[in-house]
């Protein structure tokens, strides 16, 4: 076989250049991506490697993800059994299977024979999902899709051809060893003349050597990147939770979020390289869901397809042949789509990959804010009364006091009053929102908590600006609070809207404030835990569902403290809607859309309405005010609203005092 | 050891009382003959107490008595002892300026009470004839006589109508220039019979032309204008009070004019009642030419667009809006609140909640992501008052609030309310409305 | 040639409360913005200016910390501004206040030639819409108020052509260079300064004039040049939730009450 290994040593060299050659094109247009650090705390990062990477824990969390373990493994270990059929086929004398421990032998054949019917399987399932019961987005079957499956499926036969034909010549030791290889030999190969036998494992030997060459030249070029990419990727993750942005530095000749691909962070490059279009974000968008031209998987899509159109072009600093903001075709984003996103987080949170889409969502608002002062009419007024105001409707400061009505109001003091109520503006400016202000300031009383409100002078905290990308108001607005909080001396928070709380945990933690920040549920939960706090009876509010809120659940993981209070409060747990914890539906509200009108495709509040209605409720329990008009603006479309109610957890609980 | 020696009056210093000021415009510091007054920040007086000489200039001038003097309490004995020393001596008698006396013998020569009458195409505007109610009282108190102004383009005719309103002679002008209202020409004419006649008081509407107009009269003239009136009396010093809304409508200024003439005011319409017209009333036409032809005035009106007919609705413009929510129940019942608008000359706006349901036009919203309007009157029926909506409307001079829940958060920024059914109350009302109005026609 | 904006800083009486109790208004936290009116002059200006290549002046009368509102226009892309102030100037009626201003574009007008001046319809303090047709009358400018379309500036011919909003109808008239237009609110869409912008304008220098560099007769500016005088302020006496009779059961006499109310408050004339 002597003109065979050369001839095999030269396609093999031929095809690991040319795929070192297009992973070198492909890796070096990462690096023009700007600095982050990932690098530190190796250990936690391998730990997450394994965890997510080898155990597939977010892959698993959809049925369906177990087709991907099984193709994954198989493949893992497969790819022991190529670096051998390459090696073997190099250097015949020096490398074979056989020439291990016959123990070793006998089940590494066994493992691979095993493995190459998983592999097939798991790839006949896949490509029968496809075909028959297609995965809601399109691409799902894009000719990549089948291509690669293909490709696989190929390998396989190839592989199970190359070993029957070996079994069916008797010249392979481990025949007993590999069950599946053996049943092909013995259906399709028995009795065949030896010299076809011969020809037929010569050619299954090549089209397995091709295809495997094929393949792996393929995959640079195809979303199959991931499997070189998407390793690693958990390992470079964001260790904490997305929950946040990045501050900028205003200084004179700067630029402002992301406008040319190379703006973007190499690792938010690499994320671009590691989606396995699953479309698992796209599945659990609300703006895709409801119709928007969003899709955060394009999003990611589109970064990745202009950085490789406009590659050489950044690298040789020429104009570039596709602007990333614009939209129109493949690798350009709209500004309607970057201006549909609620920062809801599910995309982050379901991505199997770890990547970071809504957050290239915000950076890209930060050049249309910041540098072109482009945005939906709808927000000229929100930006003007959060600058000026310091509250989004523009409310004159006076009006934040309405809400004590009749209860005296307590002037936060330093020394003497524990804790800061931070009303927030809804809580202290939309009346419905009061209720849940006034509820909360009985529960804090009921349980003997300290605490006090700065009134008149409280100031927004400036979320809705910063999902927004009007990062220069929000540093502005931060300054002040912070000005203020220090001030005042205010070392502990409690707060009412999830957005708030989101903003003082960890926006202004990059500001150096250090406050003990609490919303109101978390504290509910442990003052009846501690039994400070004292419910005098329960209440009958009939079936209550539980919606979660985005920033108080993806972003800072408090899912069980609002439904505990529920069941201490009605006795009973409340009734889970088709998606809640980590996979809830956002109400609509976020992102900055609370002040925004929906234009496109049904409006998001009223799909999870009717999520909810799905339970047949009597009450919609809340944690948020965003939520609470959302939700109770949803009602009303769908004229519920004299069967179904909102009610704030804080209220419910102020119910059962 | 008795001190015979005479002590020394102190004059204390000046103070700012704490929640008076409403920033005016620093009219505090500028009189302060020792430079003692610094504006901060918030608009506010900071008194230098050391250069303070007590002078109480600045008091003089604060429309809202901010301002007071201060004194230790030891200067409150000496001052004590002062008083108990002169409580025998006369009172000072304040000595009459006699700049003061020359200024206001200037001023005797003004005399009478003038109105615009305001015409587009002839046609009359009905502010005019509502002014000449108001100016009619003041020209009684007065004594004085009540005239009208008219000037356009084959306009004679408005003259009797004046007199039936109340005029007892008219100013008129009429010629081809005037065709048309421009600037110019017209304060131009007025100024001329102004500086003719010499009238005390001339009154406007404070509508887009007579707002235009006044301004250009009035600096010509040197003289002071107060705009948009709502309330006009006289002072026993024959002087005009002009009372008018400022900084928002949150406050009510009394100004004014003490050392020129004419005094002048604009008047917004529907403001004053309209007089009883009694075509029997007769007065002398003082015609007037003005020196000036065409070719002297380079303005040209090029065309007039009539925007009342093409239905499109002003709802941010609009000086009466009726608005309807959720509580309307259905499309049919806005027409309900159509009749409303007919009858008080307004338009009919809605909140989001009735944009979703299909109801009424996006472009009638009023609120958060709609119009944000600031009507004389506001009616809210069957609105919850939800902030989004609130942002939109709380500016407005007067909200009525009509709504089946008591404790929708509507009322509590309307200033009357009605709790009960929009579709019951709003009819009523209509119907109200049109009887009282035949009532006083017949 | 220049477009001159006139802007005036003016406390946020949309803010401003009335406190129930004491009758005074609460300015606690009340900023000072810029009328919202004239920030549409602005923008109108800035607009001619990328159009007709003017170059945009802006100027304020009013105290040293108008400065803030200043650099906001220069972040939105004024060219040059001027902010005129002096104790002379404080407590001007609007003869006062036009008399400063007209004098300041009169000598902005010696260095460069003015072809428009633009002014917002109305102040939300002073609410008298009487400073624009003061200004004009002193320049002799051609007067347009309440402008809602500036439909071309025609400069070597030195002319102008505007529509005027007025009640029920739209006038469209020609006029000659230099003209003083008001602004309606209705007349464009804002621009919003972009960061690059802010940073500059927060470094740039703004040109004061006080009254040694005006020399103006001090008898004809500020308090002592105004002809009105602020005698007496007060609130405006106003219902606050006043709930009429019972509209549920007798939703007619409720609806005389309410009209009797509002005929009684002189709201309404029938
Ligand atoms: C309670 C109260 C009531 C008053 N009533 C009267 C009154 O009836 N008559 C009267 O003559 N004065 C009155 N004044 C004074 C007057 O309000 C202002 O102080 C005067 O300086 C400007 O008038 P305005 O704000 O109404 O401007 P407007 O005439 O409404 O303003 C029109 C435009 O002129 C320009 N402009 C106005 N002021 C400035 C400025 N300082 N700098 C640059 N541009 C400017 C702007 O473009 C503005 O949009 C009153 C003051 C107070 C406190
Ligand atoms: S954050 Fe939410 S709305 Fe935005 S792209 Fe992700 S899933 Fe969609
Ligand atoms: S971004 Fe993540 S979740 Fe979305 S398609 Fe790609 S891999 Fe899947
Ligand atoms: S009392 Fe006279 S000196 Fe003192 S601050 Fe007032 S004006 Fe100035
Ligand atoms: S005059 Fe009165 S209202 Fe005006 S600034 Fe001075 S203290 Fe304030």
């Amino acid at each position: 076989m002597s003109p065979d290994i050369v001839l095999f040593a030269v396609v093999i060299v031929a095809a690991t250049a040319l795929f070192g050659w297009s992973c070198f094109r492909r890796f070096r247009l990462i690096t023009l991506g700007r600095d982050e650090d990932r690098f530190d705390k190796i250990g936690e990062r391998l730990k997450n490697t394994l965890v997510y990477a080898f155990g597939q824990r977010r892959v698993l969390r959809r049925p369906f993800g177990i087709n991907h373990v099984v193709l994954y493994w198989s493949f893992l270990i497969l790819f022991l059994a190529n670096a051998e059929f390459v090696l073997h086929g190099l250097f015949p004398a020096y490398v074979s299977l056989s020439r291990l421990p016959t123990g070793l032998y006998y089940t590494l054949a066994f493992i691979f024979d095993l493995a190459s019917l998983l592999a097939l399987l798991a790839v006949l399932v896949a490509l029968s999902r496809r075909l028959f019961l297609p995965p809601p987005h399109i691409e799902a079957r894009s000719r990549d899709s089948f291509v690669i499956l293909s490709l696989v499926a190929v390998l396989m036969i190839a592989f199970f051809g190359v070993h029957a034909s070996e079994i069916a010549q008797g010249t392979e030791a481990a025949a007993r060893f590999m069950p599946v290889s053996a049943l092909v030999a013995a259906a399709f190969m028995s009795g065949a003349p030896l010299d076809s036998l011969v020809g037929a494992a010569g050619f299954f030997w090549w089209l397995h050597a091709l295809v495997l060459l094929g393949f792996l030249n393929y995959l640079p070029y195809s979303k199959h990147l991931h499997i070189l990419t998407a390793i690693p990727n958990c390992y470079f993750r964001r260790l904490d939770n997305v929950k946040t942005q990045s501050r900028e530095e205003f200084t004179a000749g700067n630029t402002y979020g992301v406008e040319r691909v190379e703006q973007f962070t190499w690792k938010d490059l690499f994320d671009s390289y590691s989606c396995t279009e699953c479309g698992r974000c796209s599945d659990a968008c609300p703006a895709t869901f409801t119709g928007k031209p969003l899709d955060p998987r394009l999003v990611v899509h589109d970064i990745k397809a202009n950085l490789l159109k406009n590659g050489s072009q950044i690298k040789n600093k020429t104009d570039r042949v596709l602007p990333l903001i614009g939209g129109g075709q493949v690798g350009s984003v709209s500004e309607e789509v970057i201006w549909e996103c609620t920062t809801c987080g599910a995309c982050v949170e379901e991505c199997p990959v770890f990547i970071e889409q809504y957050p290239r969502i915000i950076d890209m608002r930060r050049h249309l804010v910041e540098m072109q002062a482009r945005f939906p009419d709808d927000l000229s007024t929100l930006f003007e009364n959060m600058e000026q105001r310091s509250n989004p409707w523009g409310m004159a400061p006076a009006e934040r006091t309405k809400w004590t009505a009749d209860m005296s109001i307590r002037p936060f003091e330093a020394g003497k009053t524990e804790y800061l109520f931070f009303i927030g503006c809804a809580g202290a400016l939309s009346a419905r929102s009061r209720e849940t202000t006034r509820s909360i300031a009985r529960i804090l009383d009921a349980a003997g908590i300290s605490w006090g409100i700065l009134g008149r002078d409280e100031l927004c905290c400036g979320d809705s600006v910063r999902r927004l990308g009007n990062e220069f108001v929000f540093d502005r607005m931060a300054e002040e609070n912070i000005k203020l909080f220090t001030e005042k001396g205010i070392t502990r928070m409690i707060t009412q809207c999830p957005h708030c709380f989101s903003s003082f945990h960890d926006d202004y933690r990059q500001y150096g404030l250090e406050l003990e920040v609490v919303h109101h549920t978390e504290l509910i939960s442990r003052l009846l835990k501690e039994s400070r706090l004292k419910l005098n009876h329960t209440v009958d509010l009939g079936n209550v569902v539980f919606h979660d809120s985005c920033y108080l659940g993806r972003y800072h993981q408090i899912y069980e403290a609002p439904r505990e209070i529920v069941a201490s409060v009605t006795g009973r747990a409340p009734i889970e809607m088709e998606r809640h914890h980590s996979r809830s539906f956002c109400c609509g509200g976020g992102g900055g859309h609370m002040w925004m009108e929906e234009h496109v495709g049904k409006l998001i509040n009223v799909a999870r309405i009717e999520q909810a209605l799905e339970k047949d409720p009597a009450t919609i329990c809340v944690s948020c005010p965003y939520c609470m008009t959302m939700l109770e603006d949803g009602l009303k479309d769908k004229n519920a609203d004299d069967k179904v109610r909102v009610l704030d957890v804080a209220e419910i609980v102020a119910r059962a005092l | 050891m008795a001190e015979e020696k005479k002590i020394k009056k102190p004059h204390g210093v000046a103070r700012l009382i704490q929640g008076k000021c409403i920033a005016c415009g620093a009219r505090c510091q500028m009189p302060c003959p020792k430079d003692a007054i610094e504006m901060n920040d918030q608009g506010e007086p900071v008194i230098i107490l050391e250069k303070c000489s007590g002078c109480r200039k600045c008091l003089k001038v604060c429309p809202v008595d901010a301002l007071e003097i201060y004194y230790t309490p030891q200067e409150e004995k000496i001052l004590a002892e002062i008083a108990a020393r002169t409580k025998a001596a006369a009172p000072a008698v304040e000595e009459i300026d006699k700049e003061a006396a020359e200024t206001l013998a200037r001023l005797k020569e003004y005399r009478g009470v003038w109105v615009f009458i305001e015409q587009t195409a002839g046609e009359p505007a009905q502010v005019s004839w509502e002014l000449l109610g108001i100016g009619a009282e003041l020209a009684r108190t007065l004594g004085v006589e009540l005239c009208s102004v008219v000037i356009g383009g084959g306009v004679e005719n408005l003259c009797q109508e004046s007199f039936s309103y109340g005029a007892t002679r008219a100013y008129l002008i009429d010629d081809p220039i005037f065709h048309h209202y421009r600037t110019e020409p017209y304060y131009k004419a007025i100024c001329h019979l102004v500086r003719k006649y010499k009238p005390e008081i001339v009154l406007m509407g404070a509508t887009g032309l007579g707002r235009d107009l006044a301004g250009a009269v009035a600096t010509e003239l040197q003289t002071g204008l107060t705009a948009d009136c709502t309330g006009l009396a006289i002072d026993d010093r024959r002087f005009l009070l002009q009372t008018r809304p400022a900084f928002g409508g949150n406050i009510m200024a009394t100004i004014l004019t003490e050392s020129t003439r004419p005094q002048m005011s604009t008047v917004r319409p529907h403001v004053m009642p309209l007089p009883q017209r009694d075509v029997s009333r007769r007065g002398e036409i003082i015609r007037e030419t003005v020196p000036g032809k065409e070719a002297d005035f380079a303005v040209k009106v090029l065309e007039i667009i009539d925007t009342r007919k093409e239905g499109d609705v002003d709802v941010a413009a609009a000086e009466v809006i009726i608005s309807g929510g959720r509580g309307m129940c259905a499309k049919e019942n806005f027409d309900i609140l159509q009749e409303l608008a007919d009858e008080l000359d307004g338009v009919v706006g809605c909140s989001r909640g009735a944009v979703e349901a299909g109801w009424m036009p996006a472009e009638r919203q009023v609120g958060q992501t709609g119009k944000t309007v600031r009507p004389k009157i506001y009616f809210a029926c069957g609105i919850s008052g939800a902030i989004q909506h609130l942002v939109g409307m709380q500016d407005s001079d007067v909200i009525v609030a009509i709504n089946r829940d008591r404790q929708a958060p509507i009322f509590e920024v309307a200033n009357y309310g009605i709790v009960g059914d929009v579709l019951q109350i709003i009819p009523a009302l209509t119907n109200r409305i049109r009887e009282m109005r035949t009532q006083r026609r017949g | 040639m220049l477009v001159v904006a006139c802007i005036k800083q003016v406390p946020d009486t949309t803010q401003v409360k009335i406190d129930p109790d004491t009758g005074t208004l609460i300015r606690e936290g009340v900023p000072f913005i810029l009328n919202p009116f004239d920030v549409h002059a602005l923008e109108e200006s800035l607009r001619l200016k990328d159009k007709y290549g003017l170059r945009a002046t802006v100027i304020s009368m009013g105290p040293p910390n108008t400065e803030v509102t200043l650099r906001k226009a220069l972040a939105r892309g004024a060219d040059q501004t001027v902010l005129l102030s002096d104790r002379a100037f404080g407590g001007a009626d609007t003869l006062a206040t036009s008399m400063v201003l007209a004098s300041a574009i009169r000598r902005l007008s010696q260095a460069e030639e003015v072809a428009l001046v633009i002014c917002g319809q109305q102040t939300i303090d002073g609410d008298t819409a009487q400073v624009g047709p003061g200004i004009a009358t002193r320049l002799g400018y051609a007067q347009l108020t309440l402008v809602d379309c500036i439909e071309y500036v025609d400069l070597p011919a030195r002319k102008v052509k505007v529509r005027r909003k007025l009640r029920g109808r739209h006038e469209v008239i020609e006029a000659p260079l230099p003209a003083l237009i008001t602004v309606t609110r209705e007349i464009n869409r804002l621009r919003y300064p972009t960061v690059p912008m802010r940073l500059m304008a927060e470094e740039a220098a703004i040109t004061l004039w006080d009254n040694q560099k005006m020399g103006l007769d001090e008898a004809t500016i500020g308090l002592k040049g105004s002809a009105t005088q602020v005698r007496r302020i007060f609130s405006p006496e106003r219902a606050r939730g006043e709930i009429l009779g019972d509209g549920a059961n007798e939703p007619e006499k409720a609806a005389q009450l309410l009209l009797g109310k509002l005929i009684e408050k002189d709201l309404l004339y029938l």
